[in-house]
């Protein structure tokens, strides 16, 4: 259990008597539960201990669930070098795992754990009190093998709060358990995201699509040409962001001290570059590079953003949901450069870009590959893990 | 060669809003160091700036009363820099949308001309934490206090409109005297709730060439800005007729020495959109209600002093320079003072009598009703100038109505025909040179014998009435 476990509550104790009564949350340590430590899986916070309960975390203590501890993350949740997502529920020792999607983290842990993954639709739950690095871009990620569980807590979780004032007025949708009629919904498979796969991996895909026929959807294709720009505009929108993020997590503050500075500033300079790992710290100079030396190109990003964002709701018209690829069989599996990260969550990171729910579900027992992906426009969190529920029924009953 | 100067101004003012920007803790940057923080202005893990809609309104009605232009859209920005006083390494700063653009104030320049001085734009910032070097023990440490960080700021960027120390200097007084009345901050350089910044460069007179600029900071006073300013554009005609190159730079105001010195070459950080921070949108009807906060702006009040209450526009802006004493001055008039009385009185007689005793306006026993209740004995010619101004002083020491002062002290005109006949007698009797030149026709002995029966009255004679008395006696004009 140490392997996975980097904080372990000595308290469990099952606070409320509330709709969430004893269910068992893991987290991460980059989210904030006042007195446990919250280093985010960095040294740069080091020695770091949360102050105050995050939002997401008041609101699943007050609902009676039970926090488990956290678990061990890669640096600040960028990627999963290091992380244990997942771990908690593999070792049935929680119900549910909180993990941050910075570029589709908690859809690729779940992947590896095997049970569903719900990335929720941007500015949909609460990032107050969450230790961020691409605050535009990341978002809480919920992982269980039930998504009933996974609604239960976006009814707890979700909506509006005073401590973060970037989330919308309006309140959360209906997390209610709603019926799904299969003839009435279009899926689309994006044809970009599937030629861009491996052979292997196009396989895995299209026994995805023909369990979706055969449960009764309507499968069509369509497409998006700037598809390929999703990860450029991920890496350089989201390196700038972490760049001017990570000033917070300057490591001094929290205790740790490189020695040999000559002034002040030496010793700043020392101490952040013994902090941060290489993997982050490249990713942190790529970001103050585009920042100092090629705004223009930070820009352009953030126009072929908004470009993508809009690309993906005009395809709302022609489909209902959208079906795509998790993983890339193709792509490394423990990533130690950026290049190979961003390979890695190529097929994920559209969300994060655009900012709506997506959900990853395992695959049918005995289907080729790990999973696929189900995505729905913004806000239509509620009916994409209805979808997802009625998927996972029809092969409980054997209906394939 | 002729030159000529090229300034424009930077202006940080600390809104006196009750709480900082982003977060609830007071806005006292004075108190117990550290005592005013939470996890929001320690800038911690996690921690995310809720913005203050004081603090919103308070730049709003500083942007409106400089007749600026309120944007429906602005944003802020994370703008990257490092220093012990910021460390989380990016301030919260409007760089690309800023809350207002355009504005300006009008001022009189050298040649006695009006001259308007335009504003390029003015954005919301947070301040940062402030640091306290200790160099006296053994080892020097540096502590930071974090009760400024997350203030309220705005900043005032102006057009490159000036041209002499002097047009700076009226500028920053017109423009304090403007946000005092709007109420939205003290601006005080001596206490840094205004902190003026000051971009200058020179070129050959008549030509319209903008050459490298050089930043001068650290003047603490508007006396040090126009100071620092004319050193520097001392310092850079000599540099250009000397054939050197002006660097883009900071330069110090050092006020011992009466001289810039440089500091850095100068930092712009770049700036990142921060999503944790709301876009401010603004609708039209929210900007005119708060315009309908808006007091009434000194410019605009002078006028109508002239206009309603017939004082000159010199007298009037003299009043309008503090809102407390023009509308003090209102006050009086409205209790049915003359206005060239009231204003009269308060600027030579109350203004002075309150500064020997080092009080303020608001806080002085003197309340305008009380002081017209003295102001109207003096016109209704129950007490002379004399006894008003006595009874004026005795009024700082005592909480009595002018009337019972008046009364208890014996500071009544004597205005009785009787009384002052015989006084007038008197003094006819010891002065018969001064009675014959009278006789004569001499206006001046006239006065002459008008003192004389004011002294021997102990000051509470009517002196119109003396002097009808007198020419009654001699058959003289009165």
């Amino acid at each position: 259990m140490d392997s996975i476990c980097h904080y372990r509550n000595s308290e469990p104790a099952a606070s409320g008597d509330g709709p969430l009564r004893g269910l068992r949350v893991a987290l991460q340590p980059n989210f904030s539960v006042a007195g446990w430590p919250a280093e985010a899986g960095s040294k740069a916070l080091a020695q770091f201990t949360a102050l105050e309960d995050a939002t997401i975390v008041r609101r699943l203590r007050r609902a009676g669930a039970v926090l488990w501890g956290s678990t061990r993350m890669s640096e600040f949740g960028f990627g999963l070098r290091g992380s244990q997502a997942g771990g908690a529920l593999l070792e049935r020792a929680a119900d549910v795992e909180l993990v941050l999607d910075l570029m589709g983290e908690s859809r690729a842990a779940a992947s590896r754990a095997g049970v569903c993954g719900f990335k929720p639709s941007y500015g949909l739950v609460s990032r107050c009190g969450l230790v961020d690095l691409i605050p535009s871009m990341e978002c809480c990620g919920l992982l269980s093998r039930s998504l009933a569980q996974i609604r239960e807590i976006l009814k707890v979780v979700a909506g509006p709060d005073e401590g973060d004032f970037s989330l919308p007025d309006e309140k959360a949708p209906d997390f209610s358990s709603q019926a799904i009629d299969p003839s009435r919904i279009r899926i689309g498979v994006l044809r970009e995201a599937r030629e861009a796969l491996s052979a292997g991996a196009q396989a895995s895909l299209q026994a995805s699509v023909d369990e979706l026929a055969r449960a009764g959807f309507s499968m069509v294709e369509v497409s998006l040409p700037e598809h390929g720009l999703f990860p450029v505009v991920h890496r350089i929108a989201g390196s700038v962001e972490a760049s001017s993020c990570a000033g917070r997590y300057d490591s001094v503050r929290y205790g740790a001290r490189a020695p040999g500075g000559k002034n002040w500033n030496g010793m700043y300079i020392r101490t952040r570059g013994a902090a941060f790992g290489a993997l982050l710290k490249s990713y942190l100079i790529q970001g103050a590079f585009f920042q100092f030396d090629r705004y223009g190109a930070f820009e352009d990003a953030c126009r072929i953003r908004a470009r993508l964002v809009a690309g993906m709701e005009r395809l709302a018209a022609e489909a209902d949901f959208l079906l795509l690829p998790a993983v890339d069989g193709a792509a490394p599996e423990a990533p130690a450069t950026l290049a190979e990260t961003y390979a890695q969550f190529a097929p994920t990171l559209f969300a994060n870009v655009t900012g709506q729910p997506a959900l990853f579900l395992p695959a049918r027992p005995g289907a080729p590959g790990a999973g696929f992906q189900l995505a729905g426009p913004r806000r239509s969190d509620p009916r994409l893990i209805a979808l997802g529920e009625h998927v996972l029924k029809g092969r409980k009953g054997g209906g394939q | 060669m002729e030159f000529e100067a090229v300034i424009g101004l930077e202006i940080h003012v600390e809104l006196n809003g009750t709480t900082k920007m982003f977060c609830d803790c007071p806005n006292r940057p004075g108190d117990e160091p550290n005592a005013n923080t939470c996890p929001i202005c320690l800038w911690f893990p996690g921690a995310m700036p809720r913005f203050s809609q004081e603090a919103l309104e308070k730049a709003v009605l500083l942007c409106l009363g400089l007749g600026a232009e309120i944007q429906p859209r602005s944003v802020f920005d994370q703008k990257v820099y490092y220093y012990p006083d910021l460390p989380k390494g990016y301030q919260l700063s409007q760089a690309h949308l800023p809350l207002s653009r355009g504005g300006g104030i009008e001022i009189t320049d050298g040649s006695g001309q009006r001259k308007k001085l335009r504003i390029h734009h003015i954005h919301m910032e947070e301040d940062v934490a402030k640091l306290m070097h200790e160099m006296e023990g053994r080892t020097p440490i540096s502590l930071i206090d974090f009760n400024r960080a997350g203030s309220p700021l705005v900043e005032i960027v102006t057009e490159p409109d000036f041209r002499a120390p002097e047009e700076a200097m009226e500028f920053l007084k017109a423009l304090r005297t403007q946000v005092r009345y709007v109420g939205s901050s003290e601006c005080s350089m001596e206490n840094g709730t205004m902190r003026v910044d000051a971009n200058i460069s020179v070129r050959p007179q008549g030509t319209s060439q903008m050459n490298t600029k050089v930043e001068v900071k650290n003047m603490n006073s508007i006396r040090h800005v126009g100071d620092a300013i004319a050193y520097e554009i001392r310092r850079q005609c000599a540099a250009v007729q000397a054939g050197e190159a002006v660097v883009l730079h900071t330069r110090l105001w050092d006020p011992d020495q009466k001289a810039t010195v440089p500091m850095r070459a100068k930092f712009e950080g770049p700036c990142v959109p921060d999503p944790a921070v709301p876009v401010i949108e603004l609708s039209r009807e929210w900007i005119e209600a708060m315009r309908a906060r808006l007091p009434e702006m000194p410019s605009v009040r002078a006028d109508r002093f002239v206009r309603e209450h017939g004082l000159t526009a010199e007298e009037a802006a003299f009043l309008n320079a503090d809102p407390e004493v023009a509308g003090y001055f209102e006050s009086v008039v409205r209790e049915g003072i003359a206005p060239r009385t009231a204003m009269h009185w308060v600027t030579t007689q109350l203004m002075p009598a309150l500064r020997e005793r080092q009080l303020e306006l608001g806080g002085s026993p003197i309340a305008p009703a009380r002081f017209a209740v003295l102001l109207r004995m003096l016109s209704r010619d129950e007490i002379n100038a004399n006894a008003a101004r006595e009874v004026l002083a005795h009024m700082f020491d005592s909480a009595e109505s002018p009337e019972v002062i008046v009364g208890a002290r014996g500071f009544q005109q004597v205005s009785d025909p009787g009384a002052l006949d015989s006084l007038i007698s008197q003094v006819c009797e010891a002065h018969p040179a001064a009675v014959a030149d009278v006789r004569a026709g001499q206006g001046k002995a006239m006065g002459f014998l008008i003192g004389q029966v004011m002294q021997a009255s102990g000051g509470k004679a009517n002196p119109k009435k003396i002097r009808e008395l007198l020419a009654q006696k001699f058959g003289a004009k009165a």
